[in-house]
């Protein structure tokens, strides 16, 4: 899987300091939608904040490859699978633009708990779940956390989970965090 | 929204995390409470914050001889003393090993609940209020999952709280 470099959108260097016995580093998966940040808010209030320090935080958002968006062209009756390069390099830069919003507003979050010392951010291109599960053993992580969106059974089977896949393959711990209910206990 | 969903579903700031650690005789759950004792109740002044539940599931007799059928023997009737004393020694021996192992945590229930592990891990996460229930996996592929059934995937998914699956690593060739 290729990777993108580490981007860091915000806040300081996140090179773990690798002596410490208690460090913890902890990879976050976030993207666009609002189980992810929730579950990185809840990761932000219940682990990081209450260890008090020793947590390194990554938040990683998987940028889906711009091949995706190749459609085969009809001209003339002849379909060709054809993408300008001038379309590709705007998709792409979309796609970029995207990301790094994403990202940032997921250490904006950080901030607002003052984690934001130890936390950057990294953008990995490819299928999500083979470039999370790739950038979690790449980065060492000694925790994976992400949110699930609670689908059922069958739109598992369907739609397919990142959640079922990264708890099946990932290298380390994954800490799963279900949408808040609307009613609270 | 997301972010004050966040702070609400946390315990509070003075409140202590429950968490809820499920135990059988296997290495794989061995390994998850003594990753979440290292990384969750290591230092001395982090114990305050979280609240520790351990449950160990103890299957009942009948379901572990698998007496389902119509026409149950005498034979196998007979048996059912034998292998309910059984499975309470190996019950004991899980909770006084973790035990040991939270010797330093200052806040930890110890229960044995009979019954299918995932309904007891679930209702135990109810019972507890926990903010997290910790389970290890065995790691088995799909077709093992679908045969012998998968306590952390039925606890991911119909548990109400965050879940925690814990994989003993794989050593790297």
């Amino acid at each position: 899987m290729e990777e993108k470099g580490a981007t860091a959108a915000a806040a300081a260097s996140g090179e773990p300091a690798g002596g410490e016995a208690a460090a913890m580093k902890v990879v976050v998966a976030v993207d666009a939608s609002e189980e992810s940040l929730h579950a990185l808010a809840w990761a932000l209030d219940n682990v990081i904040v209450r260890r008090g320090g020793g947590v390194s935080l990554v938040v990683v958002h998987a940028q889906p490859g711009a091949y995706h968006f190749v459609y085969p062209v009809a001209a003339h009756g002849i379909a060709i699978a054809y993408a300008p390069a001038a379309a590709i390099e705007s998709m792409r830069k979309a796609q970029e633009e995207n990301s790094r919003k994403v990202v940032s507003r997921a250490l904006d979050i950080c901030k607002q708990r003052e984690a934001s010392a130890n936390a950057t951010g990294a953008v990995v291109e490819g299928d999500a779940k083979e470039a999370i599960c790739q950038a979690v053993e790449d980065m060492n992580a000694d925790l994976l956390v992400l949110g699930s969106r609670g689908l059922g059974k069958i739109k598992r089977a369907f739609l397919g989970s990142v959640s079922d896949y990264l708890v099946h393959h990932a290298s380390c711990p994954v800490l799963v965090v279900k949408p808040s209910k609307a009613h609270d206990k | 929204m997301a972010e004050e969903a966040g702070t609400a579903a946390a315990a509070g700031e003075s409140g202590r995390m429950t968490m809820v650690v499920a135990l059988d005789e296997s290495e794989h759950s061995y390994y998850a409470l003594q990753w979440t004792l290292r990384h969750f109740f290591s230092a001395d002044g982090q114990q305050q914050q979280y609240r520790l539940a351990v449950v160990n599931a103890k299957p009942t007799a009948a379901s572990a001889v698998g007496l389902a059928g119509p026409g149950i023997t005498r034979g196998a009737a007979d048996v059912l003393p034998f292998v309910e004393a059984d499975l309470k020694k190996s019950s004991m021996r899980v909770i006084d090993k973790a035990r040991e192992l939270c010797a330093q945590v200052s806040d930890a229930v110890f229960e044995v609940v009979e019954g299918d592990a995932r309904n007891v891990l679930c209702e135990a996460v109810e019972r507890h209020h926990a903010e997290m229930l910790v389970v290890g996996s065995h790691g088995y592929g799909a077709i093992k999952r679908a045969v012998l059934g998968s306590v952390s995937d039925y606890c991911s998914h119909h548990a109400h709280c965050t879940v925690m699956i814990v994989k003993k690593p794989k050593p790297k060739h």
